[in-house]
């Protein structure tokens, strides 16, 4: 545990964020919402930290695995404290708090807001709140290692930590070369998505936002009606297209899109994850029929559709109010937020590879009963999965049991009632954003306690690193073996 | 013909021995002195010490006269080198054994035709391919397909009770109305008896008989026999056979067992299958085999490599009410032995890859062969051509070997069972009955 090396790659992340920061300024000046004094200064705090830190800080040649959790950890807790900063400096949103609450739920694309209305935060505040989602989707640490060469040696630990995941399928040789391919393709996807909702009728900047959230399958939106707010089919039916694609594992796309269409159609997770998808549209839209909740059989499969899949890869946008909707369908919708897209998409929750290896294993205690003696091997893809993989997602089920049920305590203890306090966890660690009752499509997360918005911080932060690289930290023994930094001006 | 054999192998010897007994001129090539001391003993044959994929030795084997290259060898990659040579030399054709499956991907840039192998031969695979064609038939312990599978030869056991028992074959003939059957033999006490109208079928004849595949089921139903595809079928023994007949069974949803005692091997197993359940313990484990109903199955395969384990759990499974049993052994002289012992089907890798690659040399006119287990005699299928001497020749002028019998002959997919007055034509598909002994005569006369 080198802490120089941690601080120097920090620095280097606080140097790409301020450059980052001096992009909403376009906007800002394009539509003249006068708030592009707050990013200038945003990004010279950034600049002070970063250079300061990196100058400061020497860091060892190599990353080790320990260091690869902090580094991914801190660098995710920092980025959301940087970008909290304008919301904060601009007013828009006065409690520090509240904003790093906003800026987290950003980055880990949650969608979860603290805000009443969304549009009176102005153009360039919501570009910024779609963009920090856009970085996070695909892991602004993937992002570094693709296009900075500083974190060329060890970038698999932080790849690893950033990119967790059952499987591990490596796409290339180079780690460098995977993040590249894996940013090329989301950018790719972003792209034909903003041309499409343009053309469906949206604005450039309204396109261009939405496409960011979808493809990060984030959620925020720049209208506080969502989606809803557009009243236009063509736009549902493109955004919900593009939710499934991000639910979708990005090398699998890269495969499909370089002309490999055999392993695209060979995916077992995929087959499962639209198998989940289209089942639970059907119970829902059944559901919603009988129910009578709208007034014609198309309504309700327009509605059941978009909703059931916003919330199954945990985007978070939203068409309808599913708070009002029959108990059945708001536990299918509870239920759905825990499984989340495919591993290796940019979707939260415990991902359908884990659900699904997690039911052939239940499958194989099953037969085991009945043939005692029998050897069997849990298998995806016709490949055998090692019994360590196996036995780290039932630890990881476990974890995540354990850590729902602690910050449902927590929050439950501030006063909250149980669906909203339950609710609002599941929300964020499965990293959704909407929920049910007092945090449902239609609310916001503003009213909640202090100490249970740090609470639900951690689970956004927690649900999008996917529990170990977070929980590693609260462990004593990790930090055993502390190294203080080696100042530049210390003799070695 | 001038064959050169390289491997003294079981494999080897009995091509050996199988083709020098048809007057064949043959050179066997082994590393082992000591094999080929006992080889030379024993059969009428040259045998020349080294390695069979030198150009040494071959050039001393005289290969440049040969006609016929065989490599059946331990090592695969010295049957494959040497058949190279042998292509060089100008071996017209060229039949090598290989064990590992990676040669024979399709996938594989260097495939045998690429090698120059006419024929290359996995003997696991051939032994899968056996069970599962016998394992077709419940009843039958033997099925050999002719005609392109539209006629087949099947064998099976009279057993104690059956309406047949004490019938003529010329009573039968009248029984046998609407359809098309010949028997073509009987064996009984292990002796072959080419049957005359006159001869009763007795319990415990093994009878073969000619019969159109369609009508395999009302004639099954005629000899009060069963036939189904089987449900539920036990594999003692997980090696390459077991695998790989456990892999084609499970695709024909078939419930599948498979027992194997190595730890490793059933992990290797369990990954590699899908609905078979791999089960790991000892093929002798009785209470365990009974517990996962080894009673009820429909079929056992004992294919470990052990004889003993085999025999010892086929009994076992018969005993308790297994339905058939295909037992591998590797020793062929005890076959006789084991239908006394109540073993359906006995099969001897050896004598299935021998009998694969002596159909594919016999290969010509000829179409196919069948050596019939437990048995000397041999069944062929001959295309009448209109070159051939005696065709439009009415079957009494012909001058058939002894102990030969023309079994059936098929005409456009219909079975003629032939009389002194049957005129044999053009494009018929004669299937004959032979004893091994009387097999170079027959060609001879094919042949003219």
């Amino acid at each position: 545990m080198r802490l120089g090396t941690i601080g120097a790659l920090l620095g280097w992340l606080f140097l790409f964020l301020s450059v980052v920061l001096l992009i909403p300024i376009a906007f800002s000046i394009y539509y003249d919402d006068g708030n592009w004094q707050f990013f200038v200064i945003s990004s010279a705090i950034g600049f002070v930290l970063g250079g300061g830190l990196v100058w400061f800080c020497v860091s060892e040649p190599e990353i080790g695995h320990r260091e690869g959790f902090a580094i991914v950890a801190f660098s995710w807790l920092a980025a959301a404290a940087l970008g909290a900063l304008p919301f904060y400096l601009s007013g828009a949103i006065p409690s520090y708090l509240n904003a790093y609450f906003e800026s987290m739920s950003g980055f880990t694309t949650t969608g979860a807001t603290i805000l009443k209305r969304v549009e009176v935060l102005g153009p360039s505040l919501l570009f910024w709140r779609a963009f920090t989602q856009w970085l996070g989707g695909m892991g602004f640490i993937v992002l570094s290692l693709a296009i900075l060469p500083i974190l060329g040696i060890g970038g698999m630990q932080l790849f690893r930590a950033e990119m967790p995941g059952p499987t591990k399928d490596r796409i290339t040789p180079r780690i460098q070369d995977t993040a590249r391919i894996l940013w090329s393709v989301y950018v790719l996807f972003t792209a034909v998505e903003t041309v499409l909702l343009m053309l469906a009728g949206m604005s450039f900047f309204d396109a261009i936002c939405h496409a960011f959230c979808t493809l990060a399958t984030g959620g925020f939106s720049t209208r506080t009606d969502s989606i809803a707010a557009f009243h236009n089919p063509w736009i549902d039916l493109i955004v919900i297209v593009f939710i499934i694609i991000a639910g979708i594992n990005f090398s699998l796309h890269f495969r499909l899109l370089s002309g490999n269409w055999k392993t695209f159609g060979r995916s077992e997770e995929l087959r499962f994850y639209f198998g989940i998808g289209i089942v639970a549209t059907i119970f829902v839209m059944l559901a919603n029929i009988l129910f009578a909740t709208y007034d014609s059989w198309s309504d309700s499969l327009r509605y059941s559709t978009f909703q059931v899949w916003t919330i199954l890869t945990g985007t978070g946008f939203h068409t309808a109010n599913f708070d009002q909707w029959a108990p059945m369908c708001k536990i299918t919708l509870v239920t759905l937020m825990f499984l989340g897209g495919m591993a290796g998409s940019t979707t939260g929750g415990i991902k359908q590879a884990r659900i699904l290896l997690f039911c052939k294993f239940t499958r194989m205690q099953i037969r085991k009963l009945i043939h005692p003696r029998a050897v069997e091997a849990i298998k995806l893809d016709n490949r055998k999965v090692p019994a360590e993989v196996i036995q780290s997602i039932l630890g990881y089920l476990s974890l995540y049991a354990v850590v729902f049920v602690f910050a449902t305590l927590i929050v439950t203890g501030q006063g909250l009632d149980m669906v909203t306090g339950s609710v609002a966890v599941i929300a964020t660690l499965n990293n959704i954003g909407p929920g049910l009752a007092g945090v449902g499509p239609c609310e916001n997360y503003a009213h909640i306690p202090g100490l249970s918005k740090g609470v639900l911080i951690m689970c956004m932060l927690a649900g999008r690193l996917e529990l170990y690289t977070i929980i590693i930290l609260f462990v004593p023994s990790y930090w055993k073996d502390v190294r203080y930094p080696r100042w530049r001006w210390s003799k070695a | 013909m001038r064959v050169v054999v390289i491997g003294a192998g079981e494999v080897g010897r009995h091509i050996c021995q199988q083709l020098s007994a048809e007057d064949h001129e043959v050179v066997l090539i082994d590393r082992s002195a000591d094999r080929l001391k006992r080889a030379e003993r024993d059969l009428n044959i040259l045998c020349i010490e080294g390695n069979g994929a030198s150009a040494r030795t071959l050039e001393q084997a005289n290969i440049t006269k040969t006609d016929l290259f065989i490599a059946v060898t331990d090592i695969d990659e010295v049957n494959l080198i040497a058949c190279i040579m042998a292509k060089e030399y100008g071996v017209l054709r060229r039949v090598a054994r290989a064990r590992n499956e990676e040669y024979f991907s399709g996938v594989s840039p260097l495939n045998e035709y690429r090698l120059g192998i006419d024929l290359l031969i996995n003997p696991d695979q051939v032994m899968a391919q056996e069970i599962l064609r016998i394992s077709e038939v419940s009843e039958a312990f033997e099925v050999v397909d002719f005609a392109h599978g539209e006629v087949v030869l099947v064998g099976y056991q009279v057993k104690e009770g059956n309406p047949v028992c004490g019938v003529t074959l010329a009573d039968l003939r009248d029984l046998r109305g609407l359809y098309d059957f010949v028997i073509v033999a009987i064996v009984r006490e292990g002796e072959t008896i080419i049957p005359r109208g006159s001869d009763l079928i007795q319990a415990e004849d093994r009878i073969y008989l000619v019969v159109r595949r369609r009508d395999m089921a009302a004639v099954e139903d005629l000899f009060n026999l069963w036939s189904m595809v089987p449900k539920k079928v036990f594999i003692i023994g997980g090696g390459r056979v077991g695998f790989r007949v456990a892999k084609a069974l499970e695709q024909q949803k078939v419930d599948v067992a498979l027992v194997e005692t190595d730890p490793i091997r059933c992990e290797h197993l369990a990954e590699h299958l899908d609905s078979a359940v791999v089960l790991n313990f000892d093929g002798l484990d009785a209470h365990d085999l009974l517990s996962e109903g080894i009673d009820t199955a429909d079929l056992v395969v004992a294919v470990t490599d052990g004889d003993t384990t085999n025999i010892l759990s086929s009994l076992l499974a018969k005993y308790h009410g297994a339905k058939k049993c295909i037992t591998r052994i590797s020793r062929p002289d005890f076959i006789p032995l084991l239908g006394k012992l109540g073993i359906d089907v006995a099969l001897s890798p050896r004598l299935v890859a021998a009998n694969m690659i002596l159909r594919f040399v016999r290969r010509g006119a000829i179409l196919s062969v069948a050596s019939l287990l437990g048995s000397d005699a041999e069944v062929l299928e001959f295309v009448v051509s209109e070159r051939w001497v005696n065709v439009d020749n009415p079957l009494r002028s012909i001058d058939f070997p002894m102990d030969t019998n023309l079994g059936a002959v098929v005409r456009k997919g219909k079975v003629i069972i032939p009389s002194g007055d049957t005129v044999l034509k053009a494009g018929d598909r004669l299937i004959i009955f032979s004893m091994k002994k009387a097999i170079p005569m027959v060609e001879q006369l094919l042949t003219s």
